[in-house]
């Protein structure tokens, strides 16, 4: 049986094209990779079976936290700048009055006609605030406006 | 390995016939072993940690109520208050308000849309959804008034606007509390 003796063959693998793909990949993964920015203000959101995605431009943010302070930030920095001065340029958003709210929802819709209003409260704090938010939009004409939630996969 | 050992012959011959000492050259071989290691343990990380998730957003459209004014019958009305503790106060029209636990808001809505459901064949209610953007014919006509208490949880507001949105009952109002909300909950049944 020795006339059978199977001659070894010497495998070597390219590794470049595994290489490359995991280059690829590597890259891709890098540039889309957003990482959470460090919250300002600390907010568990509410859950919704909305499934529409939040917009990325042209917002205006109320937000409430869980001790009922008030904040309004711009997504664009200009704005904030314009809102707050320079030293908020790179923030998320600023403490607001809400006596003043009215007149910088006005004076944001002025500058941008197509600015969008979200409001991010936290899921568990009381709706008085929420509401006297609601009774300022709607003396605004800001009949339309978003909550920021969190999907909720479950039924209703 | 064909890939990286091609590098020394082709030179040799070439130098040679130039009548040129011919260089030295080093067969170099990289043991990409580790590189691809390293790649490899960088593509998990940023695999495992990419969220495509971002929030959602959730939108509410109230009605311009302070330049429209629009009457609605009271039978076609439902409020529905949230009390403080988080008791559902469910009224047809604005008075006479039943106590129910929040957890049966649910129920009672899908009560609600089967009861509108009823009034129709099935055939008609499959002819509403050759008119989609119909409000008349699509949507079940009921009209919710949501009054949440101030000391209520907000999450109630997002939670009772979501279960409607499901349903197909988009004709609602938020309105802030008022004195006749508040007695309507304290004698509620």
């Amino acid at each position: 049986m020795a006339k059978f003796k199977k001659a070894r063959v010497n495998v070597g693998i390219d590794m470049t094209p595994l290489v490359d793909v995991a280059f690829l990949l590597l890259t891709f993964f890098m540039l889309t990779t957003q990482f959470k920015p460090q919250e300002d203000v600390k907010i568990q959101l509410p859950m919704s079976h909305s499934p529409t995605k939040l917009p990325e431009s042209d917002v205006m943010t109320i937000h409430v936290d869980a001790n009922d302070s008030l904040y309004l930030g711009f997504v664009a920095p200009a704005m904030m700048e314009a809102f707050f001065g320079p030293a908020y340029r790179d923030k998320q958003c600023c403490s607001v009055k809400k006596a003043d709210l009215p007149d910088l929802l006005m004076k944001a819709r002025g500058m941008n006609s197509k600015i969008r209003t979200l409001i991010k409260t936290d899921a568990n704090n009381e709706f008085g605030m929420v509401s006297d938010i609601l009774e300022i939009l709607q003396k605004t004409k800001i009949i339309r406006f978003s909550i920021i939630t969190n999907y909720d996969q479950t039924g209703i | 390995m064909s890939g990286a050992d091609v590098g020394g012959g082709g030179g040799q011959k070439r130098h040679a016939k130039k009548g040129r000492k011919p260089k030295k050259r080093m067969k170099i071989r990289i043991d990409m072993t580790p590189l691809v290691d390293v790649a490899f343990l960088l593509l998990t990380f940023f695999m495992l940690t990419t969220v495509f998730r971002l929030p959602n957003a959730f939108e509410i459209v109230l009605p311009d109520t302070i330049t429209v004014q629009v009457k609605v019958p009271e039978t076609k009305m439902i409020t529905i208050r949230v009390g403080n503790d988080m008791t559902v106060f469910w009224s047809i029209g604005i008075f006479t308000a039943h106590r129910m636990p929040y957890e049966a808001l649910t129920d009672s809505l899908k009560a609600k849309k089967a009861q509108w459901e009823s009034r129709y064949t099935p055939q008609q209610l499959k002819s509403f959804e050759a008119f989609p953007n119909d409000p008349n014919t699509k949507h079940p006509d009921w009209i919710f008034k949501i009054v949440l208490d101030r000391k209520a949880k907000s999450k109630a507001l997002i939670e009772i606007v979501d279960k409607l949105k499901i349903l197909d009952m988009t004709r609602f109002t938020i309105v802030p509390i008022n004195e006749i909300d508040k007695k309507e909950m304290a004698k509620a049944i």
